[in-house]
């Protein structure tokens, strides 16, 4: 690469040949101060289109087109069926409205972006051609938008009209008292979902129950989720530890999905499982995925992301986790990444599907350019904001650090009630937090005592109540903690089990909570497109059936006004006028 | 490269030659822990990602495997670059059946031969964090997995700006090392010296 040339010029040579000529050029001092701040740390990369690495319009794209005949699609996007991969077979044949397709690809694609920002043309008008679209059309007319007006698209094209939030609860460690005191916390904040995953796989039981119980304690209805290896986080569904699944991954070409031993076909039949059985079912793809893996065909970024949402669509799972999640480093290092995780969030919506909209991931070591990378998904408002925000120090995050995390509680509530946007948290008191996290301690200690796990000891509890992170929780034995998991799956320790335990010791409230997730899964009717809980312990469904957005403009829509405006008002620095 | 006109190399700085013997074969001995490595691994670049040299990485987990009183076997897989395969190949390979996968760009893992790819025993999902004392112990640990003991997993390293700083640089690297791929290639065993 050029650039290491250039910098072997400036390097001493011992040579043998003679003294050493110092050559560095005398340099500026701004640049000198520029080259110190955090943003010189980011990885940047100049596009390669070649390669696929460039996140919207690589001259490899394919034009939209398609054909049908007898009611299959004959011919999409330049290829004829024989030349289909399974990707494009799948799509074809299960994501698209054959129906409406000739006409939805017909339409002018400028025309019907300018329909996406018309607050004229309601959400079910445009819903009823974009999922007839084939994936180069998708493209084609998200491309014509500005980020402002992927905002403006993004307001009026969720499918839920309430926007919500989802937090990552994890610990370095994996110390169970602390992820079950910081669940606690996490929802008595607002997150209608949590979700932790593991240091050490074996130890992905234990998370699951301790975030249940912490879930449970802070909001009863609260969704919790443990992102494991997908037989291990389906078993756990089964045995409810836990009511939703969203690391399913898919990919935007074949090769990738070969990799991983998956066909689209294989990815619907998993899903299945965990529908079948009452458990949430939402996948995961994002910008870079392909790249990540070497194999993106020379395809932008945005054109295989606006696949996998179609494969998502078509496997009939209720939403999507997307917006470049673990891969998000890559799109941002080249230019328009940003926008382009914005725009795939939107493709989402335009599939009529749930959006958990990334920002969930650490890209950047610039606090400006991490805050600047979620406003589309804040001001637009999405059905989970963050997937997840961090609900514990970055340095806990076991998904490898959030864009914000639980140092930010403060500046992101501040910044709902700046702008006055809903952005799925609320201001909460010291004392209350300290007092729920006690309950979701005591309560796991109460469990792991009953089922004759490894003692959490009083030092832990207290520990774990106080404590702002896993450096603050004295050490204990993994290795015996991984006996009492492998035990709790090998004896089918389940939900009702655990809901028992809590009966009979005194925690009667979280038993309650607990039931009601367990009872909701026999129900399904959380299952529904953007399904969540609102209340605590009330169990009152908020998804796209019951509560569809309708934004139409000022004076429609979701508003943050009347009794979750004054909450978020109540900041805990705010000066009351008349104490002075 | 102008290798030859350096100053003499000190002990630290011994390269990694890694020559292939022939196909792997499906080992017997129980006392003995594959180390599955990655196409491009010690030819395409012989560092890691965060510049810790193969050949030390290579040293310290041999030693590891060694100080417990077993063997290792250095493997290397062409026809996947996926750690989780890789690993797991590695250790039905094994004669203990424990394996330690590692990528070029120094992603390891201690694999399982009764496990699926992706459920392995432990995972250093960070590469540029792990240093040459955790190589070690990755070693070790994996030694005594394969003596049918249950350690403490090595702790793991998590700064959330590894990501910010070598996402988009290990995609590069991948897909460099992706274009040494063969499919069709067989895993072959390596004779492994240091000079």
């Amino acid at each position: 690469m050029s650039d290491g040339d250039a910098r072997d010029e400036n390097v001493p040579r011992t040579d043998g040949g003679g003294e050493v000529q110092e050559t560095t050029p005398k340099r500026s001092k701004r640049f000198e101060a520029l080259d110190k701040r955090e943003i010189a740390k980011d990885g940047f990369v100049n596009e390669w289109p070649e390669v696929g690495f460039v996140a919207m319009e690589s001259p490899n794209d394919p034009d939209p087109s398609v054909r049908v005949e007898d009611g299959k699609i004959v011919e999409m996007d330049g290829k004829e069926r024989e030349e289909f991969d399974f990707i494009d077979r799948f799509i074809a044949d299960y994501a698209i409205n054959v129906e409406k397709t000739e006409e939805a690809v017909g339409v002018d694609s400028l025309e019907f972006a300018r329909k996406l920002v018309d607050i004229n043309v309601p959400r079910a008008e445009i819903v009823e051609l974009s999922t007839a679209m084939t994936p180069a059309k998708l493209v084609e007319v998200v491309n014509h938008l500005d980020i402002a007006e992927i905002i403006m698209a993004m307001k009026k094209m969720r499918t839920r009209q309430t926007p919500g939030n989802q937090a990552h609860v994890t610990s370095l460690k994996d110390n169970s008292a602390q992820i079950a005191a910081d669940a606690a916390e996490a929802t008595l904040r607002g997150f209608y979902e949590v979700e932790t995953t593991v240091g050490v796989a074996r130890m992905a039981p234990l998370n699951a129950l301790a975030l249940q119980i912490g879930a449970q304690t802070g909001r009863g209805g609260s969704l919790p989720q443990c992102a494991v290896e997908e037989a291990t986080e389906l078993q756990l569904g089964m045995r409810g530890m836990t009511s939703y699944a969203e690391t399913v991954s898919v990919y935007g070409t074949e090769d990738v999905f070969k990799d991983g031993d998956d066909t689209p076909w294989s990815k619907a039949f998993l899903a299945s499982g965990y529908a079948s059985r009452g458990v949430k079912m939402r996948y995961t793809s994002g910008a870079g995925s392909e790249l990540q893996m070497g194999q993106a065909e020379g395809k932008s970024m945005f054109y295989l992301e606006t696949r996998c949402v179609l494969v998502s669509k078509g496997c009939g799972v209720q939403g999507l986790q997307n917006g470049g999640i673990s891969c998000i480093a890559i799109p941002t290092a080249v230019p328009a990444g940003v926008k382009e995780v914005a725009a795939e969030n939107l493709v989402t919506m335009l599939a009529d599907l749930e959006v958990a909209s990334g920002n969930d991931q650490t890209f950047t070591h610039s606090e400006k350019r991490r805050t600047a990378r979620m406003m589309p998904q804040f001001l637009a408002g999405t059905d989970f904001i963050f997937s997840g925000y961090s609900a514990v120090p970055n340095y806990d995050n076991m998904f490898a650090g959030s864009t914000f995390d639980s140092y930010d509680f403060d500046e992101y509530n501040i910044m709902q009630r700046d702008l006055q946007v809903e952005g799925g948290t609320r201001p909460v008191d010291e004392e209350t937090v300290l007092e729920y996290r006690e309950r979701a301690v005591k309560a796991l200690q109460v469990v792991f005592d009953e089922l004759g796990f490894p003692q959490i000891t009083d030092e832990e509890v207290e520990a774990a109540i106080y404590a702002n992170g896993s450096k603050d929780m004295p050490d204990r034995s993994t290795a015996q903690d991984i006996k009492a998991a492998e035990e709790m799956m090998a004896e089918e320790v389940t939900g009702a089990d655990v809901v028992k335990i809590l009966a009979q010791n005194g925690f009667e409230d979280i038993a309650e909570n607990f039931l009601g997730i367990l009872k909701g899964r026999v129900a399904g009717d959380y299952i529904q497109t953007s399904g969540i809980y609102l209340g605590d312990g009330e169990f009152e469904v908020s998804s796209a059936v019951n509560d569809p957005n309708e934004y139409q403009g000022p004076g429609t829509g979701h508003r943050l006004e009347g009794e979750a405006w004054e909450e978020k008002k109540a900041v805990r620095f705010a000066v009351d006028p008349e104490d002075i | 490269m102008a290798q030859a006109q350096q100053p003499q190399q000190d002990e630290n700085e011994r390269k990694l030659v890694l020559t292939d013997k022939g196909e792997a074969e499906e080992g017997t001995a129980t006392d003995e822990v594959v180390i599955a490595i990655s196409a491009g691994f010690n030819t395409m670049k012989d560092e890691t990602l965060a510049g810790v040299k193969l050949a030390n990485v290579i040293r310290e987990m041999m030693a590891g495997i060694e100080e417990e009183g077993l063997t290792a076997r250095v493997v290397r897989f062409t026809d996947s670059l996926d750690l989780g395969v890789i690993g797991l190949r590695g250790a039905k390979l094994s004669g203990s059946g424990i394996s330690i996968g590692i990528q070029t760009r120094g992603t390891t893992l201690i694999h399982q031969e009764d496990l699926v790819p992706l459920s392995n025993l432990e995972l250093f999902p960070q590469a540029p964090l792990i240093d040459l004392e955790t190589y070690r112990a990755i070693g070790k640990n994996a030694a005594l997995y394969a003596k049918g003991e249950n350690p403490e997993p090595v702790p793991v390293a998590n700064d959330p700006m590894a990501r910010p700083r070598y996402q988009a640089l290990a995609a590069l690297w991948h897909i460099k090392e992706m274009q040494l791929k063969d499919e069709d290639a067989a895993p072959m065993e390596q004779e492994v010296s240091f000079e």
